[in-house]
């Protein structure tokens, strides 16, 4: 009997206990399992699962080239200026500063605004950046964030990879069976970490960051 | 450091109300009257049952310093990300499909949040920081388009510099 882990998630499908809450009996195999089951944590589909033992060399691919990546020029773009600002924004309310988080906020929006439509704007060019991230850029973030033990970092692009590993996988499910995907079921992102959950009922905790459900907005559709 | 409530754990058990020496803590809006509370003087955040009411500081000490390897790395994802944001505001603003905008939308709010933790991890953890501050003033001073809301960063500078000036500013 084998176990599988869902690599976006961390639930751990044990063939002999099965899933009876999903009508999967103890001792089903993993072959065995409907290729359209999905996980019922995240709702990831069954190509995201890993078998237990060889996990780790997934997410810590080690061939990847590190100097390549590395820019000379580090000025932000308006878009990181804005999510600079809309950060620290967040930040003053916490520490409930509402004028400076009121007018950090209108420093985003000048950003934000100041940003020209991007040029392509299909599915495709997502999913090349996307697969950017998760195939060089994650592996060298995590290999310097492990050499200089920056736990902190390591935290960031821990959430960060698997929520973008998420993304990936709707966005290709969107890609290949179109927006009707999407039609019969609800969109919630969490206000945290950025993980995005289509499904029926609103998560009781945030599968990536563990944050409580009051946490997770809901996309509203034609908003 | 004054009291604040986070009203939505607040069971209204008032025995912030008993200890308050200052009255501080009984205010129409819920919130913590920050004129009459005595700096740390905490008997409320003890006295709630509900642990409803922590104290927030008026000063913090430097930011955690990140290695230039780390900023550079963080700074290729911060932009992957934010330009993933774009393309996906750009596909809820062009799309007629309302499946489709719905979830653009959800990806590109995403991207943002996953933006704001990558940069906030690179260097802008703290409003008062060093780091935030200079970034306030590499605006101010360099050129920039003319609808640029100059009185806001100039405003948002002084706030930060006078009413919470941070132990790091001392340092230098």
């Amino acid at each position: 009997m084998k176990k599988y882990i869902c690599t976006i998630c961390g639930f751990i499908y044990d063939e002999s206990m099965g899933y009876p809450q999903g009508n999967i009996k103890p001792g089903t195999s993993w072959d065995d399992i409907s290729n359209d089951w999905v996980c019922p944590l995240c709702s990831a589909s069954k190509s995201e699962f890993q078998e237990q033992n060889d996990v780790n060399s997934v997410s810590h691919n080690s061939n990847s080239n590190q100097d390549t990546l590395i820019p000379e020029n580090s000025d932000y773009s308006l878009g990181e200026l804005s999510a600079i600002c809309s950060n620290l924004s967040k930040g003053c309310e916490k520490q409930c500063l509402l004028e400076e988080a009121d007018l950090f906020n209108q420093l985003a929006t000048y950003f934000e605004n100041k940003l020209a439509p991007a040029d392509s704007f299909d599915l495709s060019s997502l999913q090349s950046l996307l697969q950017e991230d998760l195939d060089t850029t994650y592996n060298t973030a995590n290999k310097i964030a492990n050499n200089e033990k920056d736990r902190g970092t390591l935290r960031a692009l821990k959430w960060s990879e698997q929520v973008t590993r998420i993304l990936n996988a709707h966005i290709n499910k969107v890609d290949s069976q179109g927006s009707d995907r999407v039609k019969y079921s609800q969109i919630y992102v969490c206000e945290i970490c950025g993980f995005v959950y289509i499904g029926d009922e609103r998560p009781e905790l945030c599968p990536i960051c563990k944050v409580p459900s009051m946490k997770l907005t809901q996309v509203q559709r034609g908003a | 450091m004054y009291a604040v409530r986070n009203i939505r754990l607040c069971t209204k058990d008032c025995l912030c109300l008993y200890v308050c020496p200052t009255g501080a803590t009984d205010t129409e809006t819920g919130q913590i009257d920050p004129e009459k509370c005595l700096d740390g003087c905490r008997l409320c955040v003890d006295a709630c049952p509900s642990h409803a009411i922590y104290l927030i500081p008026e000063t913090y000490p430097p930011q955690q310093e990140k290695s230039t390897d780390i900023q550079s790395i963080l700074s290729v994802l911060s932009k992957s990300k934010t330009t993933q944001e774009n393309i996906a505001r750009t596909i809820v603003n062009s799309s007629t499909d309302l499946n489709m905008k719905q979830f653009a939308k959800a990806v590109s709010m995403s991207n943002r949040i996953m933006a704001e933790d990558i940069l906030r991890e690179a260097g802008f953890m703290l409003p008062q920081s060093q780091n935030a501050q200079d970034l306030l003033s590499s605006l101010l001073e360099s050129e920039q388009p003319e609808d640029f809301p100059k009185e806001v960063a100039l405003k948002l500078l002084s706030l930060l510099q006078k009413s919470n000036k941070p132990i790091e500013d001392t340092k230098t």
